[in-house]
């Protein structure tokens, strides 16, 4: 099962469960009404990281996108038996759980490990599948390699932090296991040869040997308690009532067999259509949907961060008495912190963070994170510009009767942007590319929608081409135009 | 008897340990032109800053039409400062603005004259200082004589009561001094009151009511033009005489 748990993830899911246990009272079974607001919503949220084919993944039906696979037959199947609508939605596997801590979704369901570590932290319903590993290997291969001891002096790949990658680690000697995060990934490691195998789980493999002809499958003859393979669904902390409702939808699926006899058929289905047609052309859509959300951030972004900047950086030059003072002190702090953290961490801590007390949709906390974050870098910018306008224009300014509010606003600020135009097009034009940032909270741009692609059309190389190709189109047109505009400044 | 339009008493500023001006008490009247000259760090721009607070005095006060600047709130000091015009050494023209739009700024942000009326303002002006021509230049391409012109001319555009001036020809070529002096000289006809720190000593004989010698951050002399370079009375200025007029 999928197990990456980035420490820094646990360190977050660590924080917001202490908020959360700060902020809300847990609820025990007698006044549990986590069921109840659900159905009274008339919807059930579901998050999942859709990359992991069977499991999940997206698939273009009829000409649309749409989250597909056997966890979405779970959910669907739970949503109905509460009588309610299931509504999917995709982020990063390693942001689900926060996610479901900050009430961002109902429940996860994405190939997920209830490990006794992840238990502490939400709440699981009995298995609903269990599966195995397999080795992916190339087929020319097939008789050099038996099983998980036929890697020796060889490399193993898995998914960084998995259980495969662990168990490969442990349950090997003599082999080196190289770790990648994505699944896409290894597989293009394993066909240029860089490690000899791929460990993963018997259902991905499965996709892969299916829809590439030069795949073949070993079994891995890994030594694993059941607990280690299975699947279940996670809940919210003390979501006693919801737990129950669903425990009784997977009981059917168990008792049923309906993931192998049809969840994973209907699921395999999707990814023939899938892979039918792996033209990077076929997934124009999705590319352009990319685009236009990396366009929407990225202005945005430079519109607020602007206004941002501009206040923050007249907060750091006033001078004078104690609330300046504390102003000026504050707008340092704010600078020098943020110039100092990642700004993925912002991004994280915006999303779920601020989700605590709002609840904010991924794309407006993407927005507001890159916003916050460049504007503490255009503060810089501008701080620098008005320090480059000559002493005497203010002098001139003040002499003529002006305010220093006007003097800044009429005769410094135009002469300064001026000055710090290029630097501000050059802001313009990395956060075109830092806005791929966002795709770890789910919000469609372009590097988000390519990983998806990649993982639909388990190729690897051809849609980080094309995303190169349109990222270089932007940064080049948007060059070309704050070009036009710089000439037209310099009229004097 | 008038009223003096400028009052300065006991006025001293220091720059941390250098004591820039001492104690210095004087006064304008208004219609006075007032030359101001010395050795060069005597604390002449000094003294001129302060008279409009651009700089903030240390201590003494410094009147204005019967207001003590110092004890003023910041409100009153902006509307203070439109009476008082300045023009720099350096011109200080706004760089990123025409001529007519350096002019009709001030006017139209500080006092809310509309866009029409600075306009028509400011070719008057313009006319006034020989550079109705240029209106729609931008300052780079116009020579120190043109742009100190329209400096004072966008100095006048606020309708000052008085003007000072801070060595207005020092960065001329000297073909173009005399342009700018004739503008001057035109102004003290009108009955501006003036306060000049040059070191063109023709302008001092000709055109000054007074001329106040100025050096080791005290005034050292106040007389008229006649008495001060005929017959001047302390050392110092005799000694700063001598070097200048060879
Ligand atoms: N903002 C300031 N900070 C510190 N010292 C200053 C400042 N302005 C002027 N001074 C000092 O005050 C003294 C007088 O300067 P000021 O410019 O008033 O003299 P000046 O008579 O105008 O000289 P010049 O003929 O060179 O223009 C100088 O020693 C100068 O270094
Ligand atoms: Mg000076």
């Amino acid at each position: 099962m999928k197990k990456r748990l980035v420490l820094f993830f646990a360190l977050v899911l660590a924080l917001v469960t202490g908020f959360t246990a700060m902020t809300t009272t847990t609820a025990n079974a007698a006044t549990d009404t986590s069921l109840s607001k659900v159905q009274k919503k008339g919807t059930l949220v579901m998050g999942t990281s859709p990359d992991y084919p069977p499991y999940e993944f997206q698939a273009t039906v009829h000409g649309k996108t749409k989250i597909v696979g056997m966890d979405v037959a779970v959910g669907e199947k739970i949503a109905k038996d509460m009588g309610v609508k299931l509504v999917v939605k995709s982020m990063s596997f390693d942001s689900l759980l926060v996610a479901l801590q900050t009430g961002k979704v109902d429940m996860v369901i994405s190939g997920m490990n209830p490990t006794p570590a992840r238990r502490k932290n939400v709440d699981f319903t009995h298995t609903y599948y269990q599966g195995g590993y397999s080795i992916v290997i190339n087929k020319s291969d097939k008789g050099i390699y038996k099983n998980k001891d036929s890697f020796v002096n060889k490399t193993i790949g898995a998914q960084t932090g998995s259980t495969m990658y662990n168990e490969s680690k442990k349950q090997t000697s003599g082999t080196t296991v190289k770790g990648m995060t994505s699944v896409s990934d290894l597989i293009l490691a394993l066909q240029s040869h860089k490690i000899q195998g791929v460990a993963m789980e018997k259902p991905s493999a499965q996709a892969y040997v299916a829809n590439n002809k030069e795949l073949a499958a070993i079994p891995s003859d890994f030594n694993l308690s059941a607990s280690d393979t299975s699947a279940s669904v996670a809940f919210k902390k003390g979501s006693t009532a919801l737990v129950a409702a669903a425990n009784k939808s997977v009981d059917q699926i168990k008792k049923q067999n309906l993931v192998n006899k049809t969840y994973l058929p209907a699921a395999g289905k999707y990814l023939k259509t899938n892979t039918v047609n792996t033209s990077m052309f076929h997934y124009w859509k999705a590319f352009l949907t990319g685009i236009e959300y990396t366009l929407i951030i990225t202005v945005c972004s430079v519109f607020f961060g602007f206004i941002i900047g501009v206040i923050l950086a007249l907060a750091r030059m006033s001078q004078g008495g104690a609330i300046k003072t504390g102003l000026r002190w504050l707008a340092t702090a704010y600078v020098e912190f943020i110039r100092g953290t990642p700004m993925m961490v912002q991004v994280m801590f915006v999303y779920f963070g601020l989700g605590l007390i709002v609840n904010l949709p991924a794309l407006t906390s993407g927005i507001i994170a890159i916003s916050l974050n460049s504007g503490a870098y255009v503060a810089e910018y501008i701080r620098g510009g008005i320090n480059s306008v000559d002493d005497g224009q203010t002098e001139a300014a003040r002499s003529l009767g002006m305010s220093s509010g006007k003097t800044m606003r009429f005769v410094v600020l135009p002469q300064a942007l001026k000055n710090i135009w290029p630097s501000l097009g050059n802001e313009f034009i990395t956060l075109i590319k830092d806005s791929s940032i966002v795709s770890i909270i789910g919000v469609s741009e372009l590097i988000f929608q390519s990983n998806i692609v990649r993982s639909d059309t388990y190729r690897g190389v051809a849609p980080i081409a094309v995303i190169m190709v349109l990222y270089f189109i932007l940064t080049f047109t948007a060059s070309r135009i704050l070009n036009y505009f710089e000439r037209r400044m310099q009229h004097d | 008897m008038t009223k003096p339009i400028i009052e300065v008493k006991n006025l001293a500023k220091n720059f941390g340990k250098n004591e820039v001006l001492k104690d210095i008490t004087e006064q304008v009247d208004p219609g006075q032109v007032i030359v101001v000259i010395g050795p060069s760090g005597g604390g002449k721009s000094t003294f001129l800053r302060c008279l409009n607070l651009l700089e903030t005095p240390t201590s003494g006060e410094v009147d204005f039409d019967g207001e003590n600047l110092t004890t003023l709130d910041t409100k009153r000091v902006n509307e203070l400062r439109e009476e008082m015009g300045m023009v720099f050494q350096g011109f200080n023209l706004f760089p990123n603005m025409t001529v007519l739009e350096n002019i009709k700024l001030a006017p139209m942000k500080v006092k809310g004259i509309d866009d029409a009326a600075a306009t028509k303002r400011a070719h008057e002006l313009l006319k006034q200082v020989n550079l109705d021509d240029h209106a729609d230049a931008f300052p780079s391409s116009l020579s120190g004589g043109q742009a100190q012109r329209v400096a004072i001319a966008r100095a006048l555009a606020m309708d000052p009561k008085v003007m000072l001036f801070d060595e207005p020809t020092s960065a001329l070529d000297p073909e173009m001094v005399g342009e700018v002096l004739n503008v001057m000289q035109e102004l003290a006809n009108q009955g501006m009151t003036m306060v000049v720190v040059t070191h063109e000593m023709g302008f001092a004989k000709s055109v000054a009511d007074r001329v106040w010698f100025m050096a080791d951050g005290y005034i050292q002399e106040n007389n008229t033009p006649e008495a001060f370079f005929g017959n001047p009375q302390t050392e110092r200025a005799q000694d700063f005489l001598s070097k200048i007029l060879m």
